[in-house]
C-alpha cells in the first residue's frame, strides 16, 4: 500500500488538539478506509497510543476500518424518512446487493450505509448515491438507479477491455 | 493545599478536603457506598453507576455517581435514600442479568436485596466496567487495552485485537469483577453494605465499624 | 479587499455595498440549500445566469443563490424582486420564459406559481403564501437576502453592526447583561438561559476561555442549524465574536457534522472572508480585540452533541461524555471555562445587541422569549423549515402552517424534540411552543424537530425506532444507558412482535425512571422520553399489541400478513418482479399468492401494485 499520501497528510497537520481527527478524516477520504498501517503510523507521528487511534477509528461513523466500495449508497434513516418508508428502501437495496448495512459487496462495488439524518427531511425518503441526493425515493426508483450504475460499470469495464485489446493488437 | 471542609453523607459529618472524591471520603469515614468500577488507585470514570447518590445543590436534588463527585463545603449527600436504593438495585439487576454466575455481582445483589431479575440472562464474560482498561493504562502504564466501539457494540479489546500489544502483566485480570471472588470474610460483614464486596484493597477493613449498621 | 480598521470603515463599506446593489433593477433569488440542490437547483441557477447574460441583462438583473428558505418541498424555488413573485419546482427549461416574461415584462407565469394545497388557490407573491404568512421569520427570513459566500450581502443587511455597537459602546459586562435581560435560552434543547451561562463563564477562573458553536445537529428530523450555517454563516460568526468579547475568549470553534458538507464549506469561506476584512483575527475593527474561529468537522457521532462529549472530540478524543457535576462554563475545553451554544442561539445574538434586550423580550411567552425554528416534517401537506414566535400552539403549526394531514388521513401525534423528546397526541395540540410547557407535557423543545404522524404510524414502532437509534448512538460507557436502553428496546421489540405481557409495561416505567435519574449524561437521562410519552398518551396501542396481538396501523411486521385480493388482482406481474424476497408466486393463468414464510412484510409489492390488490391483514 502506498503510504506517501498518508505522510503528506501527517506533514501538513496542524498543532491543534483536534489535529488527529482532521488527519483521520483526510486519511479516510484519501484511502476510503483507515488501515492498520495508517493507524500505527498516525500513532507514532502524533505520539498517541495505538489503542487510542484505534478507538477513534472505531467510534466515529465517518471512519471505516475496511475499504469502502467504489459506490457508496447511503439510505437516510432519519425520523421523517423512517415514517415515509425508509426501512423498505433499505430492504430493497440490501436484498438487491445481497449485503448488510455498513458492509461492502464481495465484488467491492457497493457499500451500503445508513445515516441518522441528512437534513433533507422535506424530501423524504432520501437516498444518497456517490454524493448525489435522490428525493422521494421508492423501492422501484432505487432498483432502477442501482441497475443504471451496474450497467454503466459494465460499459466502463467493456471499454477498458477493448482498450486493452486494442493496445495488444497494436 | 486544598482547603479542609465538611460534607454530610447520610447526615454524618465528614471532614475532608475541597475537591476530594466523595466516594473515597465516605468509605474512609466508614460509610459504605456500594460500588463496582471504582479503583482507588486510578482516575474514576463513573461508568457503572452503582455508587449513585443524591446530592443537594442550590436547593435541587440530583443523582450522580459518588466516585466522580468532587466534595464542596457543606455538600449534602444521601447514599441510602429510597430513590437511591431503588436506582442502585435496578442498576445491579441490569448488571446481574449480564453475568448471573459472577460471585461478585451475586454478592452485590444480595447486599442490595435484589432477588428477582426481570430480564433474560445473557452470560457475558464482560460487563464493561472498565477496571481492566484503567489498570492497563494507569497501574501497568501500558495503555494497551481500550473500550472499542460504541453503544451496544462497545467491547474491550487490544489494538486490532492482536495479543502482541499485551505484556501479560495481569494487572487487568487481578481487578476484573467477573474473575474475582468476594475477598472478605463471610459472616464478618456489616448489615447494610458488607465489606467483602467493596473490593477496595487500598482501604482495608472499611466496614468493620460501619456506622450505618 | 481593504481591511476594515475602524468602525467608520465598516459603515463606509456598508454604504458602498448598498450603492452597488441599488444599481440593479431586478433581483432574482434562487434557493441553493442542501434540499434544493437535491432537487436540482444548480442547473436552474446556471441556466438563469446564462440566460440573463444572453439577453444582455447582467447590468440590471442580479442573480443571487441563497441558502435555504425553508420551503424545501417546493424547490427549486425562484423569487423575483421587486414584487416577490415566486415560482416553484422550476426546471432549467422554464428559465428563458421567466426571463422573457417576468423579468422583462413583469408578467406572472401562472403555471409556475404555487398552488396552496389547502385552498387550492394559486399564489403569486411570496409573502402571500400561507406557509410563510403564519410565521415570524426573524432568522430564517434573512437567508433569502444573502448569498452565503458573499460577506457584502450580509453587511448590506446590517451585518456586523451589532459587533460594532458592542465593541464601540458597550463593556463586556454590559453585553452579558443585555443577553441576560433578553431572556434568550439555549436553542439546542435544554433551554438554559444564555446570559446566565455567559456570566458563569466570565466569572470562572481559568488561564484561557473558549467559545464553541455546536453545529453537530444529530437529531434525526432536524436541519435548522444546517440551514442557518449554510445560509447565513456570518450571523453565527458575528454572534460568536460578540460572545467572545463578553466572556473574554480569544479562540472559538465551530464543530459541524461532516454529513453537512455544504455547511462545512460555507462556514469556512465565511471565516476567511471575515479574516480578510479584519472582522476576525487580531485587532478586530481597530478596537484592539483579538479573536479567531476555526471550523472542526465532527466524526459522525450523535453523542457529540452533548457538551462534554463534543469537547472531548475537540480535544482529539473519543466522544465520551464526562460527569457534569462541574459545568463546562467552569471546566470545559482543555479544562478551561467554555461557552458552548448551538447555531440558532448564536444566530440570535446579533439582533439582540442590535435591537436591544427589550425588543427581543417583547416577543414570545412569559417564560420563553423570541422565536424558534422547527423542522416540520412527516405526514402534513407543507413540510419544511418554519420559524414561529414562542407561544404559537402546536395546532397552529400543524394545521395552519403545515396545512393539516395529507392523503385524507387523520393526524394522531406530533413528535417533538427528537430522540430526547416525546410524542404528543392531538389532545395536547393547544400547547404553546414554550420550553416549560413542552417539558411539562412529557416532551421537550429539543433543537426543534417536529415530525407529524398520522394513523399510518404505529406508536410502539416509533418508540422502537428511537430506542434502536439511541442504543446505536449511546457511547456505551455507563450501565443505565448502555444496558438499560438495550433492555427497553428488547421489551418494546417483544411487544411489537406479539410476545409482550402486561407486566412489561410496569417494567418499562421502572427501568425508564432508573435510566433517567442514573445515567451519566443528558443523552441517557432523556433516552426514555419516547417510551414514557408514548406509554402515557398511547397506552391503548401498547395494550392492543399485547392483548390482541394487533397493530392497528399495520406497521409492526410480526403482527401483519400481506394477502392478495384476487378480485382486484389483474396478474400484471409487477409484484413478482419487485418482491426482493421471491415470496410471490403465480402466473397469468393461475391466481397469485404470497408465501408467508418467505414474505418479510416489507410491502414493496403493495407499493408496486397499481390495482391496490395487496392488502394488509
Amino acid at each position: 500500500m502506498d503510504l506517501s499520501r498518508l505522510e503528506e497528510i501527517l506533514d501538513s497537520k496542524g498543532s491543534e488538539t483536534f489535529a488527529i481527527m482532521e488527519v483521520l478524516q483526510d486519511v479516510q477520504e484519501a484511502y476510503r478506509y483507515i488501515s492498520e498501517e495508517a493507524i500505527v503510523r498516525i500513532s507514532e507521528r502524533l505520539d498517541v497510543p495505538v489503542i487510542e487511534v484505534f478507538r477513534l477509528a472505531n467510534f466515529y461513523k465517518a471512519f471505516s476500518l475496511t475499504p469502502r466500495g467504489r459506490h457508496l449508497i447511503t439510505v437516510c434513516a432519519g425520523t421523517a424518512c423512517h415514517v415515509q418508508g425508509a426501512p423498505r428502501l433499505l430492504d430493497t437495496v440490501l436484498a438487491l446487493l445481497n449485503t448488510k448495512p455498513g458492509e461492502t459487496t464481495a465484488d467491492g462495488a457497493f457499500t451500503v450505509e445508513t445515516v441518522n439524518c441528512l437534513g433533507a427531511c422535506a424530501l423524504a425518503p432520501v437516498v444518497v448515491i456517490d454524493g448525489k441526493y435522490y428525493d422521494h425515493m421508492t423501492p422501484g426508483k432505487v432498483r432502477a438507479l442501482l441497475e443504471d450504475i451496474r450497467f454503466e460499470d459494465e460499459l466502463a469495464e467493456d471499454e477498458d477491455e477493448e482498450e486493452v485489446e486494442a493496445e495488444a493488437n497494436a | 493545599m486544598p482547603e479542609p471542609i465538611t460534607i454530610f453523607v447520610d447526615d454524618i459529618a465528614i471532614e475532608t478536603t475541597e475537591g476530594a472524591n466523595v466516594l473515597d471520603a465516605a468509605l474512609r469515614a466508614g460509610i459504605c457506598i456500594p460500588n463496582l468500577c471504582y479503583l482507588p488507585e486510578v482516575t474514576p470514570t463513573g461508568a457503572c453507576r452503582v455508587c449513585i447518590v443524591e446530592v443537594e445543590r442550590h436547593g435541587r436534588t440530583k443523582m450522580t455517581a459518588a466516585c466522580t463527585l468532587e466534595a464542596r463545603e457543606g455538600m449534602i449527600v444521601r447514599a441510602h435514600s429510597e430513590p437511591v436504593l431503588r436506582a442502585r438495585r435496578n442498576i445491579v439487576e441490569l448488571l446481574l442479568a449480564e453475568a448471573p454466575e459472577s460471585p461478585v455481582l451475586q454478592a452485590l445483589a444480595e447486599r442490595l436485596s435484589v432477588t428477582d431479575v426481570r430480564y433474560s440472562r445473557r452470560d457475558r464474560d464482560c460487563i464493561l466496567c472498565g477496571r481492566c482498561v484503567a489498570a492497563c493504562a494507569e497501574v501497568a502504564k501500558q495503555g494497551s487495552l481500550g473500550m472499542i466501539g460504541r453503544g451496544a457494540n462497545r467491547h474491550k479489546g487490544l489494538p486490532f485485537y492482536k495479543e502482541e500489544y499485551c505484556t501479560q502483566c495481569n494487572e487487568c485480570h487481578d481487578r476484573c469483577p467477573l474473575e474475582l471472588s468476594p475477598s472478605g470474610r463471610r459472616g464478618d460483614h456489616c448489615g447494610v453494605c458488607g465489606s467483602e464486596l467493596s473490593m477496595n484493597d487500598a482501604i482495608p477493613d472499611i466496614c468493620e465499624d460501619c456506622v450505618l449498621s | 479587499m481593504p481591511e476594515l480598521d475602524s468602525i467608520a470603515s465598516l459603515e463606509a463599506r456598508r454604504e458602498e455595498v448598498a450603492f452597488t446593489l441599488a444599481r440593479y433593477r431586478t433581483v432574482v433569488t434562487m434557493c441553493g440549500g442542501t434540499a434544493c440542490q437535491a432537487c436540482g437547483c444548480q442547473p436552474v441557477a446556471r441556466a438563469m445566469t446564462r440566460e440573463v447574460m444572453a439577453q444582455g441583462l447582467e447590468e440590471t438583473v442580479y442573480v443571487r443563490t441563497t441558502g435555504c428558505h425553508g420551503f424545501c418541498e417546493q424547490g427549486p424555488l425562484v423569487i423575483i424582486d421587486p414584487g416577490g413573485i415566486v415560482y416553484v419546482h422550476v426546471t432549467p427549461e422554464d428559465v428563458p420564459e421567466i426571463v422573457a416574461q417576468t423579468i422583462r415584462k413583469g408578467k406572472v407565469i401562472e403555471r409556475l406559481s404555487y398552488t396552496d394545497p389547502v385552498s387550492d388557490k394559486t399564489v403569486q407573491a411570496e409573502d402571500e403564501i400561507p406557509f410563510y404568512t403564519r410565521q415570524k421569520r426573524l432568522l430564517l427570513g434573512e437567508n433569502r437576502h444573502i448569498a452565503p459566500r458573499d460577506i457584502d450581502d450580509y453587511i448590506a443587511r446590517g451585518g456586523y453592526s451589532a459587533l460594532a455597537k458592542a465593541l464601540d459602546s458597550m463593556t463586556p459586562e454590559a453585553v452579558v447583561e443585555e443577553i441576560e435581560r433578553s431572556g434568550l435560552q439555549g436553542r439546542g434543547g435544554g433551554g438554559y438561559p444564555t446570559g446566565k451561562k455567559w456570566r458563569q463563564c466570565r466569572n470562572a477562573s481559568g488561564d484561557a476561555r473558549y467559545v464553541i458553536c455546536n453545529a453537530d445537529e444529530g437529531d434525526p428530523g432536524d436541519y435548522m442549524d444546517r440551514s442557518l450555517l449554510e445560509g447565513n454563516p456570518h450571523s453565527i460568526i458575528e454572534g460568536m465574536i460578540i460572545g467572545a468579547f463578553a466572556v473574554g475568549a480569544r479562540h472559538g470553534y465551530i464543530y459541524v457534522r461532516k454529513e453537512y458538507p455544504l455547511a462545512v464549506v460555507n462556514a469556512g469561506v465565511a471565516i476567511r472572508q471575515a479574516q480578510a476584512l479584519r472582522l476576525l483575527g487580531e485587532d478586530i475593527l481597530g478596537t484592539g480585540f483579538d479573536f479567531d474561529i476555526q471550523v472542526v468537522r465532527g466524526g459522525g457521532a450523535f453523542v457529540c452533541g452533548e457538551s462534554t462529549a463534543l469537547m472531548a472530540s475537540l480535544e482529539g478524543k473519543v466522544g465520551e461524555p464526562r460527569p457534569k457535576d462541574i459545568h463546562t462554563v467552569e471546566r470545559g475545553y482543555l479544562g478551561q471555562p467554555t461557552v458552548l451554544n448551538n447555531v440558532e442561539t448564536w444566530a440570535n445574538v446579533p439582533s439582540i445587541i442590535r435591537h436591544g434586550a427589550d425588543w427581543f423580550a417583547s416577543q414570545g411567552t412569559e417564560r420563553s422569549k423570541g422565536t424558534k425554528i422547527f423542522a416540520l416534517t412527516g405526514q402534513v401537506k407543507n413540510t419544511g423549515l418554519i420559524e414561529v414566535e414562542m407561544g404559537t400552539t402546536l395546532r397552529e403549526i400543524i394545521y395552519d402552517i403545515g396545512g393539516g394531514p395529507k392523503n385524507g388521513r387523520e393526524i394522531k401525534a406530533v413528535q417533538t424534540g427528537g430522540p430526547s423528546g416525546g410524542c404528543l397526541p392531538t389532545s395536547q395540540f393547544d400547547l404553546p411552543v414554550d420550553f416549560d410547557a413542552l417539558y411539562e407535557a412529557g416532551s421537550m423543545m429539543g433543537s426543534g424537530g417536529m415530525v407529524v404522524m398520522d394513523d399510518s404510524s404505529c406508536m410502539v414502532d416509533v418508540a422502537k425506532y428511537f430506542l434502536a437509534f439511541l442504543q446505536d448512538e449511546s457511547c456505551g460507557k455507563c450501565t443505565p444507558c448502555r444496558l438499560g436502553v438495550g433492555r427497553l428496546l428488547e421489551i418494546v421489540t417483544d411487544i411489537s412482535e406479539g410476545r409482550g405481557s402486561l407486566d412489561q409495561l410496569d417494567l418499562l416505567e421502572d427501568l425508564s425512571w432508573t435510566i433517567s435519574v442514573a445515567s451519566l449524561c443528558a443523552l441517557g437521562k432523556t433516552a426514555p422520553n419516547p417510551v414514557l410519552s408514548t406509554l402515557k398518551y398511547f397506552r391503548d396501542e401498547y395494550l392492543d399489541h399485547i392483548e390482541n396481538k394487533r397493530c392497528a396501523a399495520g406497521v409492526c411486521r410480526a403482527l401483519i400478513r400481506l394477502v392478495i385480493d384476487s378480485t382486484l388482482c389483474d396478474r400484471c406481474g409487477k409484484c413478482i418482479a419487485n418482491c426482493p424476497h421471491k415470496a410471490i408466486t403465480g402466473s397469468r393463468d393461475t391466481s397469485y399468492a404470497i408465501d408467508d414464510e418467505l414474505c418479510t412484510r416489507c410491502r414493496i409489492c403493495a407499493d408496486a401494485c397499481e390495482q391496490h390488490a395487496i392488502l394488509v391483514r
